[in-house]
């Protein structure tokens, strides 16, 4: 299965919130969709899930507009919430069977989820006599229960315990292995490197970067050199190389333009001892500032 | 279709599951019950002993110019006035003196016959006496000055007290015997709808203010979610009311022989069946239009403190409408003008178009009229509502102005 929003515009009144965002993704993938609060991330995946219509642009499913009786989507969304006075089972169950299940599919997918998730003690309880983080869980059974060829995931991490967490990640793994179309929305940028194939940036109203994340982190500028020497100190004031400090002990040094790799690695070597060095890859956080960071 | 029976079937689940709908309806239930066997329970109690002394009864002093005036009222007095154990005092002031020190609680001053001062220590709504009085002084003030103008009293007597018997035969309604079961609708639809409503509007901002409505509005077409709750809504409160008329009704039944002489008690129960179905049109049709609108203002707000403010409007027109009838009902003028034109304006014509049915005689054409602009009005405002809902659930922070949800609303 192939999902694409090939230019989409949508406006609130005059604020024109997304000015053409494209992207596609397959199934048994995940894509990452990136960007600041307020980018329009939240916009682009309700769009995606037919809240409310696009101004333009289209959603497409392997090449035809989707047919949202056919396609089904699980979301779970940044701001949780479900009926706090309500039995768990009861609700997820209700949410189940309001995405198409028929009852008993619905309680049989709810008890799946419930122990696959180790909650199967809560299930007669409240929601509100639950923890944050099991809340958290509980939610995300709504957005998996009814077996739904996109899952849709907004900060899923946040909030819950490294064991959770883990957890869950084993959690994201199956629904991938089975062919799912994945989507993440999150800050968490070790998450998304773990996890997601490709990314969107999402930066005034228009994917600022898009792609596979691997292909990105190759096409970033090469001008940066990583360098281990023992004689950092004299590198560090040699007036000849721009040089800062890395986290792990590194030194960085930025070039004027990236032609000039290999003139200053020859320079490098000659003057100093030097242990090793190499052209700085930016990990996603570093590529998340570079686009994310600048408003239009 | 299927989310619409989904969510219908969550909602009203909900209803009976609510300890507070559940415990109002059991309680007006057995409220009813100990009404409705009060009498027997009364009668019980009452086969035992006869009523008590005879003279426990309130003290009416009578004065007049002279000793014989005096006597003559205190008889008079005493059988016109029954409940009052009737003395004759000296004069004014010592009426004035027994009356504030509660020694008696009215008394007469006769000024000859035709004229007296009446003391009460506090002049209550209901106090006739004066009229009793009047009728009383004026009858024997027309016997003295016959007597003395040559009639014999026998025959003065004949003349003052001939009676002048009459029949009513209304062809229509008759007002009376239907004012009291028109007034009982008229409160229950206005009490059930204005409930009902405010617990669909509260309903709504819940989801909202518990973002259960983020996951909603992606699960469910909000024109399935505003139809599910409202329907479901609807019908919870029918069950309701069917739950204590028919209490009433069943126990009425069980008691009718201690009703019998109970006029307001007899009409009530003897509500005809056409008008029943006809009540039972317009809360379907008035309570829909209301939900929508009261379900429309909910999605609008973020929390539930602003629900009480962001429906006042609704409220009011509701509230208008509601004194509107009831003022025409009590002038027991139901055909007035103002009362036809609202009986054709969707807001107000479930209320003002039952009572004008059930009180006077409405043309057919009339009521297939209100009925039809009802109907259209239901529809328009649920597919209005469910589009303002939309919108409206996704609005967060203040709440927004009519006209922007409006406008947002016509683009969308």
């Amino acid at each position: 299965m192939l999902l694409e929003l090939r230019n989409i515009y949508k406006s609130f009144g005059e604020k024109e919130v997304l000015k053409g965002i494209s992207f596609s993704t397959e199934g048994g993938k995940a894509f990452g969709l990136l960007g600041r609060n307020g980018a329009g991330k939240t916009t682009t995946i309700r769009i995606l899930m037919n809240v409310f219509p696009a101004n333009g642009g289209e959603v497409l499913i392997d090449g035809k507009p989707i047919d949202y009786s056919k396609v089904g989507i699980g979301y779970l969304p940044e701001e949780r919430g479900l009926y706090p006075k309500k039995k768990i089972s009861e609700q997820l169950v209700f949410f189940a069977q309001l995405k198409g299940m028929n009852r008993t599919d619905a309680v049989k997918a709810v008890d799946y989820w419930l122990n696959r998730l180790n909650m199967t003690e809560y299930r007669d309880k409240r929601l509100d006599t639950l923890s944050k983080g099991n809340q958290q869980k509980i939610q995300l059974v709504t957005a998996v229960a009814h077996n739904p060829d996109i899952v849709i995931l907004d900060e899923p991490f946040s909030g819950l315990d490294p064991v959770n967490a883990m957890l869950l990640e084993e959690v994201v793994k199956e629904e991938i292995g089975k062919g799912k179309i994945l989507l993440f929305s999150s800050h968490q940028m070790n998450y998304i490197e773990e996890f997601c194939d490709s990314i969107a940036i999402l930066n005034g109203g228009k994917a600022a970067v898009c792609g596979e994340l691997r292909e990105i982190k190759r096409s970033y500028r090469r001008d940066k050199l990583t360098v281990s020497s023992p004689q950092r100190e004299l590198i560090l004031n040699d007036p000849d190389f721009s040089a800062k400090y890395l986290d792990g002990g590194e030194l960085l040094i930025t070039l004027s333009s990236p032609e000039e790799k290999n003139p200053v690695m020859r320079r490098l070597t000659e003057k100093y001892d030097i242990d090793g060095i190499k052209v700085f890859e930016p990990s996603l956080n570093d590529i998340f500032v570079e686009y994310a960071g600048e408003r239009e | 279709m299927k989310q619409f029976k989904t969510i219908f079937n969550f909602e009203l689940k909900n209803y009976f599951i609510n300890k507070a709908f559940v415990g109002i309806t059991v309680f007006l239930m057995l409220l009813i019950a100990a009404v409705m066997f009060f009498p027997r329970i009364a009668a019980v109690f009452d086969s035992g002993e006869q009523t008590g002394s005879a003279d426990d009864r309130a003290v009416m002093l009578v004065s007049a110019d002279t000793k014989e005036t005096a006597e003559l009222a205190r008889e008079v007095f005493s059988s016109a006035f029954a409940d009052y154990e009737v003395l004759v005092a000296d004069n004014k002031e010592e009426i004035k003196q027994s009356v504030s020190d509660g020694i008696a609680e009215c008394g007469f001053a006769l000024d000859g016959l035709t004229s007296y001062t009446y003391f009460v220590d506090n002049l209550s709504m209901h106090d006739e006496n004066t009229y009793a009085a009047d009728a009383v002084l004026q009858n024997l003030y027309q016997l003295k000055e016959m007597t003395a103008k040559g009639v014999s009293p026998e025959q003065a007597e004949d003349i003052l007290s001939v009676e002048i018997s009459h029949e009513t035969e209304s062809l229509g309604k008759d007002q009376f015997k239907n004012f009291f079961y028109t007034y009982i609708m008229i409160f229950a639809l206005y009490m059930v709808i204005l409930l009902y409503g405010q617990m669909v509007a509260t309903n709504v901002a819940s989801e909202k203010s518990s973002r259960a409505m983020e996951l909603l509005v992606t699960s469910a077409k909000p024109t399935a979610m505003m139809f599910g709750k409202v329907i479901a809504s609807c019908l919870a409160g029918l069950i309701q009311l069917v739950c204590v008329f028919g209490s009433a009704f069943l126990f009425y039944n069980l008691n009718k022989s201690y009703w019998s002489d109970n006029m307001i008690i007899d009409s009530i129960f003897g509500i005809p069946l056409d008008l029943l179905l006809f009540m039972l049109l317009f809360f379907v049709l008035g309570f829909f239009i209301y939900a929508f609108m009261y379900g429309a203002v909910g999605s609008t707000v973020s929390k539930l403190e602003d629900i009480n403010t962001a429906v006042m409007p609704i409220t009011m027109l509701f509230i208008i409408a509601f004194i509107v009838v009831m003022v025409s009902m009590s002038s027991g003028n139901v055909d007035a003008p103002i009362m036809v034109i609202c009986s054709f304006v969707p807001f107000t014509s479930p209320m003002a178009m039952f009572t004008r049915i059930a009180m006077s005689t409405v043309p057919i054409y009339q009521i297939v009229i209100s009925v039809l602009v009802l109907i259209g009005s239901v529809v328009g405002v649920g597919v209005l509502s469910a589009r303002i809902y939309r919108v409206g659930v996704l609005l967060y922070g203040t709440s927004p102005k009519i006209g922007s949800v409006l406008k947002a609303v016509f683009k969308a």
